[in-house]
């Protein structure tokens, strides 16, 4: 058989033959160029392929996974350390006694440039709230908007602010509850994951389980509960598994999550 | 599965949010599973292969750089990681392939007593026990892994038509390789 019937059949077994295509084999079928029989086999066989089992995966895949990554994890994590240390160390070394004798004087002279600033400190405190309030007010808007670009640009708006009031927060849960992208709903996550202490954030989490229909979403919130230790999300996440019809891969997620924070 | 997602969260893991790989073995752990163990029909080493391909994720998480598909880039791993099992166990399995050659000739204890059904599913994993590598691999990521026929040029590193004809000689191996298995267990 030539090279160019067999790539026509294996474009067929792939799916990949338009009508054209398809006609171009019956023809070739029908000046025998391509033997019907063999060609039926090759097809039948094909379908068949799916009998063949393949058997569970042992619980020691998944353990020998997750112990490999916190091994990493602490791993990276002293690697920053010393880095930083490192640096630090660099930096000493480099300190002459001229140098410190510099830096000591900057010291000096940064003191009492900040103790006569003091009595502005209020003012600047006053800017400062000023600023976040419009921020906040910013990203309330932007939330709101239709385009999808903005709305995460909201999002990562709240990551920039030192605190966030009921109103912001209130607008980030609604986004995680309603927004139609998947992309906004996870960053919604995890800027709302920054204020993890605050019993609204904490309460609207679990609240916001329940309302979730994509994997990606649901894996997010997963890791979120399991990174701020909500435990009463258990209950809710059992309830999702349940009541929907989570893909396997979701459901062992979840699973495992529950089986965390029990 | 929505491969944009899936580089955005090995973009993660390169810039150091580790634990993002864990989404990505939630997703892939199972198929990457069947990949080896249809490579292989051994099931603690496909494990041991599935555990191997994510630690090279993390190894080279620093030279992950999102063009092309996420699923090519890890099979692409993932072949290696099998490639080098084999290299290094090439003694060993030289003297296991005498042995499963012997064995191979004989048929499967009951063969004869099995309906049907488990007769064909026999000789289907026979088969493709028996299929040359190369030609195993397309089947398994084309059949079963639902890799298209690109991806799969872009792993083994040939042309796409390069792996639609060697797609269809694999097939037409694994028929023969099936009529002769099954004359020689029905002799038995």
């Amino acid at each position: 058989m030539s090279e160019k019937n067999e790539k026509l059949i294996a474009d067929y077994l792939k799916g990949m033959l338009d009508d054209q295509g398809k006609r171009e084999i019956e023809e070739l079928i029908a000046e025998g160029d391509i033997d019907f029989i063999d060609f039926r086999a090759i097809e039948q066989l094909h379908d068949e392929l799916d009998m063949i089992p393949i058997p569970e995966q042992s619980s020691n895949l998944s353990k020998n996974f997750y112990t490999m990554l916190e091994e990493e994890k602490g791993k990276s994590r002293i690697s920053i350390r010393n880095t930083v240390r490192e640096k630090i160390m660099e930096v000493l070394n480099q300190v002459t006694m001229p140098r410190l004798a510099y830096a000591c004087i900057l010291l000096i002279a940064g003191a009492f440039i900040g103790n006569q600033m003091n009595s502005n400190d209020a003012e600047i405190k006053e800017l400062t709230s000023e600023m976040q309030t419009m921020r906040e007010m910013m990203m309330v808007s932007m939330l709101e908007g239709p385009s999808t670009t903005d709305r995460l640009r909201a999002v990562n708006i709240s990551a920039q602010l030192p605190s966030v009031d009921q109103k912001a927060i209130r607008a980030l849960f609604f986004t995680l509850n309603n927004d139609e992208s998947i992309n906004v709903r996870v960053q919604s996550i995890e800027a709302l994951s920054r204020w993890g202490d605050n019993p609204i954030v904490r309460e609207g989490f679990v609240k916001a389980i329940a309302n979730q229909e994509s994997d990606i979403v649901i894996i997010t919130l997963a890791d979120a509960m399991v990174e701020l230790g909500l435990k009463n999300s258990a209950n809710e996440f059992q309830r999702l598994i349940n009541e929907k019809d989570l893909n396997s891969a979701t459901k062992l997620k979840v699973e495992n999550t529950i089986a965390v924070l029990s | 599965m929505d491969s944009t997602t899936d580089k955005a969260l090995m973009m993660k893991v390169k810039d150091g949010d580790l634990d993002k790989l864990g989404l990505l073995f939630e997703r892939y752990n199972r198929p990457l599973y069947s990949f080896f163990y249809r490579k292989t029909f051994e099931p603690q080493l496909s494990e041991d292969l599935v555990q191997s391909v994510f630690e090279r994720m993390l190894k080279y998480r620093t030279t992950y750089s999102g063009t092309g598909a996420f699923t090519t880039w890890m099979f692409s791993i993932a072949r290696n990681a099998h490639i080098d099992h084999y290299r290094k166990e090439k003694r060993r399995k030289e003297d296991e392939i005498l042995d499963e050659e012997r064995i191979a000739s004989d048929a499967p204890t009951g063969y004869m007593e099995m309906d049907e059904r488990h007769q064909k599913k026999l000789l289907l994993e026979k088969a493709l026990e028996q299929l040359d590598e190369d030609k195993k691999e397309v089947v398994i990521l084309s059949r079963f892994e639902g890799l298209k026929y690109h991806e799969i040029a872009e792993i083994q590193g040939v042309t796409e038509s390069a792996i639609k004809v060697r797609m269809f000689r694999a097939m037409k191996d694994l028929k023969q390789i099936v009529t002769t298995l099954s004359e020689e267990y029905s002799h038995e």
